[in-house]
């Protein structure tokens, strides 16, 4: 358990929102207290697939204390959700998951709110529910949304029965290549779902002021909590302002619309502020927003050389009950299941499947883990059916310069060897271990998401700045980063810079927390912004020093005539009694061309932008007596482009690296027969402590990346998660013998797995 | 039935009139208006709610209030003075220790509880004090880093 080595944030700057943190000043959702509020307390389904023939909330209202009771029937008749539009804010008619919501109550205390919600009487007639999403595919399964051909959805959507999402991966015929393969290996896994788990539980307030309502959010996205808001209330987005206070981490578990309409919706029945506050069990069981399972199964077509000639795979995705923003998931399944391997021919198949369990959605790099997992044992397969190092097969196969992508994608320079080269020099693959420890290496890669965005740079009489972004810190200090990247276009000091931010009435629209793009996008706006005042500085110094504007220079907080340094005015002075304000958008770069006219359910993930290349090796011991494996030391070597903020990025490798651990040994939801969560607690529900996290390791390979964010950036954040469990996965294999085929890879699974091979 | 107390945190009396059952967590976040100590599981599990009672940290989600009277009750507010930053505080910005923040007072708490009973502590003895303290962002290596800092044996 040796120290990480990392680069110091840059001499004397601290994140500005660090003070506030570490003194407990600093304000969370759940910390604010407004004048009257009451507190709210949702009836969630009594089934998890069932019809509801009579809702009575008389006695609740009746109950002294109780300010509001809402259902669906109080509310607009429309339904939301992504890419399908399937979900009313309560339910009507029919419940399709245990943590939906039947109604809402507002009262003075907690208590009285959790007796009125109980005393709400339901009358259920059960429907048959299904749980396992391959059994929702079969011909008699019962049906989950029968209205679903009427539902409105995205014109890509391929829906049938209770595939709610169809997609394809196709390149060339790998049938008749599959046919003609000299090696052919198949591969069956499985991973559980799984759970984001941030350690702040959600919290919504809302107050209504006339006709206009603030609500303040523990969310990753507030410009998509206010346009579900305005959606399902049928609001003006401009009559509603999302604030969202210190946010207490997300994970892609506080994206999407969570519980703001429905806070809204009570606090404008009980005609004062309401605030609501999850606890752990509803953390767990009520968002729509968990990692989903998936089955693969896989079947490559190899050389004995190590060439990729066919890829067949079938995939099967658990969406839950409802879509929410994960209609894509399938598709982006698809493409993890090529993986950046150059390979021949391709089909990949993936339906995501309706299913009466929780809602699955984007948890960071929805999907990739576990289809990388799968994908990283199973080439490790291939590599002992052709008797050829691991190493080497990727070595042979994975992507560069040149090459074709899963849908003819050709890739501009990237660092996907190097991140291999990189990494197994840092584990020192190969070198002799105990017999109970081995090094197991996997490869991934995860897109950068482009998307608007919009920023704003004030500059004040003083001199000191203020800058506006829609962006939302998360905690990773990407925004924290921004008045780093400011100060270096104007000459300030880091420090002389505030930022607003996480308020949709102060900026433009932002995509928020999530897809890895606040340096990406919000970075870009920021950094446009600040050429904008500069433009605006350099223009007013030249009139004011009666100098050329290419002969200056904005140094110290002041622009100076280059070598003159006594001629010299300061950007405050420029400033005067008014403000310098630029604004900036920049270039949203376009998708990659591919040749994707074979594949079907296309929803923008069929070329990878500006793709995120990683690789990680893991050193583990396994204790074959009892299956308890201990994840020694992980080094991981990414290409993300160049690094902007060192610090925050290695922040962001080291977290994403522990989570990948926890979601390869302990971290699974377990189901009862009809999708009832049997672990909804962190008793149960393991997390990776400080006791048990790994040494970790962190290199770069910084190559600028052409049509991509700012300074030839990529995305950072979301691909450290990617292929670590399949890197443990492969140093267990090793050891016992065989592939653990389930994840989380319990010490049951893995005493299972090495007894089946009698290791 | 509220019962009278008087609660005494980082130094200051404080009257209040609580249930009975009333946690210490909630007592202090909600009757005293202290809200560093979070709520992160109301089950002991993740250890944002952590206090140091007569010095020795509690998960303050699971502690009566009405049990802390009489006792000395310290809170994440309670560990700087003024608008200096403690020598821990600080550390855990410099090595990266804090990202969302969540679990950060609670963190803080039990760190300041090791330091105060070990001043020198090994790497190992860090990663089991703090093992009751959950993280979900840093993967814990700056935390590590920020209590050994700060360590007495730590140079510089």
């Amino acid at each position: 358990m040796a120290a990480i080595d990392t680069a110091p944030p840059p001499s004397g700057f601290l994140r500005s929102d660090g003070k506030e943190k570490v003194t407990g000043a600093g304000r969370y959702t759940a910390d604010l207290t407004l004048t009257g509020q009451a507190i709210a307390k949702f009836r969630y389904a009594d089934h998890p697939h069932a019809r509801i023939t009579r809702l009575d909330t008389s006695k609740a209202r009746a109950l002294p204390g109780v300010v509001a009771v809402v259902t669906q029937d109080d509310l607009p008749d429309v339904r939301f959700g992504g890419l399908v539009q399937d979900r009313t804010l309560f339910a009507r008619d029919v419940v399709r998951f245990e943590g939906e919501i039947v109604a809402g109550v507002a009262a003075l205390t907690e208590e009285i709110a959790v007796e009125a919600a109980g005393l709400i009487e339901v009358d259920y007639e059960p429907l048959p529910a299904v749980s396992d999403f391959s059994a929702a595919m079969e011909a008699d399964a019962p049906v989950i949304h029968p209205d679903l051909a009427s539902y409105e959805k995205d014109e890509n959507v391929v829906a049938d029965g209770n595939t709610m999402a169809y997609s394809t991966i196709v390149k060339g015929d790998a049938d008749a290549a599959m046919a003609e393969a000299e090696v052919v290996v198949r591969g069956r896994y499985v991973s559980d779902a799984s759970q984001g788990v941030p350690i702040e539980p959600r919290a919504v307030v809302a107050e209504w002021r006339g006709d206009e309502v603030t609500i303040w959010s523990s969310t990753q996205v507030p410009y998509a909590a206010r346009e579900g808001v305005a959606h399902t209330l049928q609001v003006p987005e401009a009559n509603i302002r999302i604030v969202v206070p210190l946010l207490g981490g997300g994970f892609g578990a506080k994206c999407d619309l969570h519980f703001e309409a429905q806070v809204a919706a009570l606090a404008r029945a009980a005609r004062r502020p309401v605030k609501l506050v999850f606890n752990r069990r509803e953390e767990f069981t009520a968002i729509a927003q968990r990692r989903e399972g998936i089955v693969m199964e896989f079947e490559t077509g190899v050389t004995r050389e190590g060439r990729l000639v066919s890829r067949r795979v079938k995939l099967v995705l658990d969406k839950g009950a409802y879509c929410g923003e994960g209609g894509f998931l399938g598709q982006m399944a698809a493409m993890h299941a090529c993986g950046p391997y150059v390979i021949d021919h391709i089909s990949v198949e993936a339906f995501l499947n309706y299913t009466n369990n929780q809602p699955s959605g984007s948890v960071r790099a929805p999907t990739a883990p576990q289809v990388c997992w799968g994908l990283e044992q199973h080439m490790d397969e291939v590599a002992r059916a052709i008797e050829m190092d691991p190493v080497e097969l990727r070595r042979r196969t994975l992507i560069e310069e040149g090459a074709e992508g899963p849908t003819r994608q050709v890739f501009d320079e990237i660092g996907m060897k190097q991140t291999l080269e990189r990494a197994v020099e840092m584990i020192g693959y190969g070198r002799q271990l105990p017999d109970d420890e081995a090094i197991g290496v996997a490869v991934g890669w995860w897109p950068s998401g482009a998307a608007p965005s919009g920023a704003y740079v004030h500059i004040n009489g003083d001199g000191s700045g203020t800058i506006v972004t829609g962006a939302q810190e998360n905690g990773s200090g990407a925004v924290m980063a921004m008045p780093m990247f400011v100060a270096e276009e104007l000459g300030m000091r880091p420090e002389d810079l505030t930022i607003l931010y996480q308020d949709t009435a102060a900026a433009n629209w932002d995509m928020g927390s999530c897809g890895s793009q606040t340096t990406f996008n919000s970075g870009r706006a920021v950094l446009a912004a600040a050429a904008d005042v500069r433009e605006q500085l350099l223009d007013a110094a030249a009139d004011e020093l009666e100098a050329d504007r290419e002969d200056l220079e904005l140094v110290d907080g002041a622009v100076r005539v280059k070598g003159s340094p006594d001629r010299s005015v300061t950007i405050g002075e420029l400033a005067g009694a008014g403000t310098i304000h630029g604004k900036g958008s920049g270039e949203v770069p376009d998708a990659p061309e591919g040749d994707t006219g074979g594949c079907v359910g296309r929803f923008g993930n069929e070329t990878f932008l500006a793709p995120q290349l990683i690789t990680q090796a893991a050193h583990v011991k396994v204790d074959r007596a009892t299956g308890v494996v201990r994840v020694l030391k992980v080094v991981a070597a990414h290409d993300s482009g160049m690094i902007l903020n060192r610090a925050g990025a290695d922040g962001q490798v080291t977290g994403g690296v522990v989570m990948g651990v926890g979601l390869a040994l302990s971290e699974g939801t377990q189901l009862d027969e009809e999708g009832r969560q049997r672990n909804p607690a962190l008793l149960d529900y393991k997390l990776v402590t400080c006791a048990d996290a790994p040494e970790i390791e962190v290199d770069w390979i910084q190559i600028p990346a052409k049509d991509a964010g700012p300074r030839g950036s990529k995305g950072v954040g979301e691909p450290p998660q990617v292929p670590t469990a399949g890197a443990i996965a492969n140093a267990i294999a090793r050891v016992v013998g065989t592939q653990v085929r389930q994840m989380p890879m319990t010490p049951e699974r893995v005493w299972a797995a090495a007894r089946e091979v009698g290791a | 039935m509220k019962t009278s107390a008087t609660l005494r945190v980082n130094g200051h009396d404080f009257p209040v009139e609580i249930d009975p059952h009333l946690s210490l967590l909630k007592a202090v976040r909600d009757e005293i208006g202290l809200t560093g100590a979070k709520e992160g599981c109301d089950d002991s599990e993740c250890g944002a709610c952590m206090m140091l009672l007569d010095g020795k940290p509690v998960n303050s989600c699971s502690y009566l209030a009405l049990q802390a009277e009489g006792r000395e009750v310290t809170t994440v507010e309670g560990l700087s003075e003024a608008d200096r930053l403690a020598p821990l505080q600080r550390a855990f910005l410099e090595e990266n220790g804090v990202q969302c923040g969540f679990c950060t007072p609670g963190m803080l708490v039990s760190a300041t509880a090791l330091l105060r009973s070990d001043p020198d502590p090994s790497e190992d003895d860090v990663r089991i004090a703090l093992a009751g303290n959950l993280c979900r962002c840093t993967g814990y290596g700056g935390i590590v880093r920020a209590v050994r800092s700060v360590a007495a044996g730590a140079g510089g």
